[in-house]
């Protein structure tokens, strides 16, 4: 599993336009993305890796690249437990 | 009887209780009389911090179970909750340090209760007075109270802002004879008729009313069960909403038009194969227009799992008003009217005729016993039927007033009657909503004040901070389009200016904006007190005379 592939699939997919997303690409900013879309996005990624992103992420994390590491970090750390 | 003595009710006839499901799924279950239980160990220990009957509280907590017991800890305690919305819903970090200053500000909090994990992003400092910070798990070990405070029917229950406005917050007080009428009339044999053998399920915020008030509190009123979801588990997952009704064989629901797109676009066909929503007798539907095209789509998507669309409950209500005016009974039932007619004339004409434009407007049902509704003109005379005109409702729900703001509760409180800011019209005494008579813009059941979406622009770069105006065009039956118009410096470029106003607005309170038009300055026309004449732009707008670029 490519963390960082699919994270930009996911986030291609849920985008209402085409982008093409940067680690530095802010999500609200940059990308487009409203508070729905965000929410909707933290979803897929949940179920595509099987992880549960913490609450107050929603309020630290802005950036694709920041995405990627969190996503990296819970989905390593749910190997681990498992 | 006073909110906490309802739960006090509930918990004595031990008879239900809340299920609450937090953001990752984690379930719990507690009856009434351990929610009881915990809110009165809570009420001691704020009371034991010195706070006083009347104080305001303000609530910062995004779990649902800690919500729920923080706040009828609060209120046995004699205090008066102040719901403000968590930072994972406000959007962003700054979004959510800003209004909630401003809230903790105009609400005079005498304390804010929240959790560990939020507390630090709480800005208090230097405001008058200062409010603690008193997290949760830290308002235990004070010896617990043996029962709810009593309280006079008419003192303050619940301070509700209207949205996070930093122009105007506006904070409507209901008391607690306000709250009982509410819930006793959507409750009561002309409203839900709820029964023993009903059961609710809500992923509503609990810090805005039809969550609170209208899934909540009427299930303690009827002591009924009722599982709660977290908002972020339901926009993350929508299919949790339908998946807690199926299992619980719950049997009322409320959501905004929204909530019933976001389930046909987003649960999957293998999802609703799992699903039985056959229990579900009242489908509620609020908060924003109500968008018949939307509400068919979901009974066609989940007539499979047996949703039927005779359950749709369309109603109307506002915070001033606790929550709900009219509900409408026997499914959505529609008014098909003269599209222009309406909109020239102000009459809603029957447009059956195939040559003309066609609108169709969902009934939204009767007042409620003891309660009125008229449709007013100009001069504040009733109008006949079919006539479109300003709603205004009179009777025991109406709040008694925005806090300490005796202008603006002037304003909209007038002879008795509360003035709604909606636009409708009667038909065989039914209620029809059909816009607005306020600036307020509607998106998504979210409420948004033009003045902080224009502070929120005045400081982009190559915009002059005196020449922006945003206004919502209403659209009938659908959400308002929103327009924003920009003096542009003459040295900045018309395209960075749109994207960066976009940017902007998307950033601080996530709208998008329709449409954005740049101009020459001195094309915003102001009052000579320099008050944005809205109006007037809106006219300009639709008539094609503002230039756009």
């Amino acid at each position: 599993m490519n963390i960082e592939q699919d994270t930009v699939a996911i986030l291609k997919r849920i985008s209402r336009r085409p982008i093409d997303p940067k680690p530095e690409n802010e999500l609200l900013k940059d990308l487009g993305f409203d508070s729905l879309e965000v929410l909707e996005l933290i979803g897929e990624l949940e179920e595509h890796f099987s992880i549960t992103v913490p609450l107050n992420d929603l309020t630290h994390i802005r950036t694709v690249g920041q995405i990627v590491a969190e996503v990296r970090r819970l989905a390593v750390g749910e190997e681990q437990a498992s | 009887m006073t909110v906490a003595g309802m739960l006090a009710a509930a918990a004595a006839s031990d008879r239900g209780g809340v299920r609450a499901v937090e953001h990752d799924g984690r379930e719990t279950f507690r009856s009434y009389r351990a929610v009881l239980q915990e809110a009165l160990a809570i009420a001691g220990a704020l009371q034991a911090s010195g706070l006083r009957a009347g104080d305001r509280v303000a609530l910062v907590v995004p779990e649902v179970a800690d919500f729920i017991r923080a706040f009828f800890g609060i209120s046995a305690a004699g205090l008066v909750p102040v719901p403000l919305c968590p930072p994972a819903q406000a959007g962003d970090l700054p979004t959510f340090t800003r209004q909630s200053r401003h809230i903790l500000a105009a609400g005079r909090a005498n304390a804010v209760v929240t959790s560990a994990d939020v507390a630090p992003l709480i800005d208090a400092g230097g405001l008058e007075p200062e409010p603690p910070i008193l997290t949760i798990d830290r308002l235990q070990g004070a010896r617990s109270l043996t029962a709810p405070m009593d309280a006079a029917a008419d003192s303050p229950a619940l301070l509700q802002f209207t949205s996070g406005s930093t122009a105007a917050p506006k904070g409507v007080v209901l008391t607690h004879a306000n709250l009982q009428a509410n819930l006793e009339a959507m409750t009561g044999p002309c409203g839900l008729a709820v029964t023993s053998a009903d059961s609710a399920v809500s992923w509503l915020p609990l810090y805005h009313d039809m969550g609170l008030i209208g899934m909540l509190l009427s299930a303690v009123c009827t002591r009924d069960d009722i599982t709660v979801l977290s908002p972020v588990l339901f926009l993350k997952r929508p299919t949790a909403w339908l998946e807690a009704i199926s299992t619980h064989r719950a049997t009322v629901s409320f959501a905004p038009t929204f909530a019933y797109e976001l389930c046909v676009r987003r649960v999957k066909p293998s999802q609703i194969e799992a699903l039985d929503l056959s229990s579900w007798r009242v489908a509620g539907c609020g908060a924003e227009p109500i968008r018949p095209e939307t509400l068919d789509a979901f009974a066609d998507r989940f007539a499979p799992a047996g949703f039927r669309a005779s359950s749709f409950l369309p109603s109307y209500g506002l915070a001033e008003h606790s929550l709900a005016v009219t509900f409408a009974h026997g499914g959505l039932r529609l008014d098909a009217v003269d599209a222009d007619a309406l909109v020239r004339t102000g009459r809603a004409a029957p447009g059956a005729n195939g040559s003309t434009r066609v609108v169709r407007l969902a009934a939204c049902g009767r007042p409620f016993p003891d309660h009125e509704v008229r449709i007013v003109g100009g001069d504040g005379l009733p109008l006949r039927e079919r006539h479109v005109g300003a709603i205004v409702a009179r009777g025991p729900s109406v709040m008694r007033g925005y806090f300490d703001d005796p202008a603006a509760t002037s304003e909209v409180l007038r002879d008795g009657w509360l003035h709604t800011g909606d636009l409708g019209y009667l038909a065989g005494g039914e209620l029809f909503v059909c816009g607005r008579t306020k600036d307020l813009i509607v998106r998504q059941g979210r409420k948004h004040h033009p003045p902080d979406l224009e502070a929120a622009l005045a400081d982009v770069p190559g915009i002059r901070a005196s020449g922006v105006a945003v206004v919502g065009i209403g659209r009938v039956g659908e959400d308002d389009e929103v327009a924003a118009v920009i003096e542009a410096r003459a040295s900045a470029a018309p395209d960075d200016l749109v994207d960066r106003a976009r940017r902007r607005v998307r950033e601080t309170s996530g709208l998008d904006l329709d449409r954005v038009i740049v101009a020459p300055p001195g094309t915003i026309p102001r009052t000579t007190s320099g008050k944005v004449k809205r109006a007037e732009i809106r006219e300009r707008i639709k008539a094609g005379t503002l230039l756009e670029r």
